[in-house]
């Protein structure tokens, strides 16, 4: 019987309500590295915003890169595992190795214009079934065990599948 | 730690419609903000921790070399204060970026939904703040080039504070015998190499002053030195 493998993307928003330590430590550190990178493309002092900056300067949308550098400690602290997203037990249980760090809004002058995304890309889940509003998933493997351990979660707001392949 | 953070978020968040833009646009806790479909979603139940702790940009190191393979180059940079007669500038933080051998730079590639591991995507970047002898410190592979440049290595010298002093190239001497000419290119040889004279930004530097002093061999590796003098 053909199966789905998926792969799930958390965009997860850090903006000034963040209020944990680790949003926090994201929020002020890529405010400050943002702030020393983006005078590489602003060497005139013309932009006070990151909107500017990418609306007139090529090639300066390597900023989401670089001031990626700025949260890369952090995000090493969640063990690989995706933060926020739960299964129906309340645990997390989504794995993630790769990311993508975005830059939504700023302003160098004003911290709290501030607004950066972290999307986390899951590895590669097995779908096995729907219920109801839930999914039915396991990690993938290659190889498959008689009886496999899964999870049952629900989609959630700023959760979507981001990849899908159909097995046999 | 993730179980502390969304408690109180999830708790009252028996979710509510929302056509909000300022809640649709999203929070510190997004996935467990509102959403449509009017349902109850559980609330986080495990142990606390790990706690975060504060960390520097990964640029913060060293040894930037991550892996790349390549001739070792050690690269020692001197920041001088034209304010104070190019005395020694202590606490300047130095970025430092260059391409692998093959004249790659580490950033996203491509674009749009491609996703980078989070192991070692910042390679051949780095971050030092300058010493009381104005000194910083890089360990690297010597830089490969390419297409339309010559071999190169970008610098940006911030004050203490993070605000840019100067930013600049450091190019690199040429003929027989130098460490250009002995790296040869790498893989690529250099055939197509665009050299000093004919390069945009380096063609300019009538006195040389961007070229640094190289020395050393393959087998030892290579050592470069060059002053940059900022107004601090």
């Amino acid at each position: 019987m053909p199966q789905k493998v998926i792969t799930l993307c958390y965009r997860k928003i850090i903006d000034s309500t963040a209020t944990n330590p680790w949003d926090k430590f994201i929020y002020e550190d890529s405010f400050t590295e943002l702030k020393m990178q983006s005078q590489f493309y602003n060497q005139e002092g013309k932009y006070s915003t990151f909107a500017e900056i990418i609306l007139n300067v090529p090639g300066s949308e390597k900023l989401h890169f670089l001031v990626s550098a700025s949260i890369m400690g952090y995000l090493q602290q969640l063990n690989g595992i995706i933060p926020d997203v739960l299964d129906n037990l309340g645990r997390r249980f989504l794995t993630f190795e790769n990311f993508k760090f975005e830059i939504i809004n700023s302003d160098f002058n004003q911290i709290d214009k501030h607004k950066v995304a972290i999307n986390f890309f899951s590895r590669p889940l097995l779908w096995h079934d729907s219920i109801d509003q839930y999914l039915l998933v396991s990690p993938f493997k290659e190889i498959t065990a008689e009886e496999t351990f899964t999870n049952l979660f629900q989609i959630q707001p700023f959760v979507s599948i981001h990849a899908i392949k159909n097995i046999s | 730690m993730i179980g502390a953070i969304s408690t109180p978020v999830i708790i009252d968040a028996c979710k509510k419609n929302s056509t909000d833009g300022s809640t649709t646009s999203g929070s510190g806790t997004a996935g467990t903000t509102t959403s449509t479909n009017g349902s109850c979603t559980v609330a986080p139940t495990e142990t606390e921790g790990p706690f975060p702790t504060k960390t520097p940009a990964s640029f913060v190191r060293s040894d930037i070399t991550d892996g790349k393979t390549g001739y070792k180059l050690t690269t020692k940079i001197a920041i001088g204060n034209i304010n104070n007669s190019c005395a020694a500038l202590a606490g300047a933080i130095v970025d430092i970026w260059h391409c692998d051998a093959e004249g790659n730079y580490s950033e996203y590639g491509g674009s749009g939904m491609q996703s980078t591991n989070y192991q070692s995507v910042h390679f051949l970047r780095g971050r030092q703040t300058t010493d009381a002898n104005g000194l910083v410190t890089f360990t690297s592979i010597f830089p490969g080039w390419y297409s339309g440049r010559a071999t190169h290595i970008h610098v940006h010298i911030y004050n203490t504070a993070g605000t840019s002093l100067s930013i600049t190239q450091i190019a690199f001497p040429e003929g027989s015998g130098t460490a250009l000419a002995l790296v040869n290119g790498y893989s690529k040889g250099m055939n197509g190499y665009t050299y000093n004279n004919a390069d945009n930004v380096f063609s300019d530097d009538k006195t040389g002053i961007e070229i640094a002093t190289v020395t050393g061999s393959l087998t030892a590796g290579f050592e470069l030195n060059f002053k940059l003098n900022v107004k601090a």
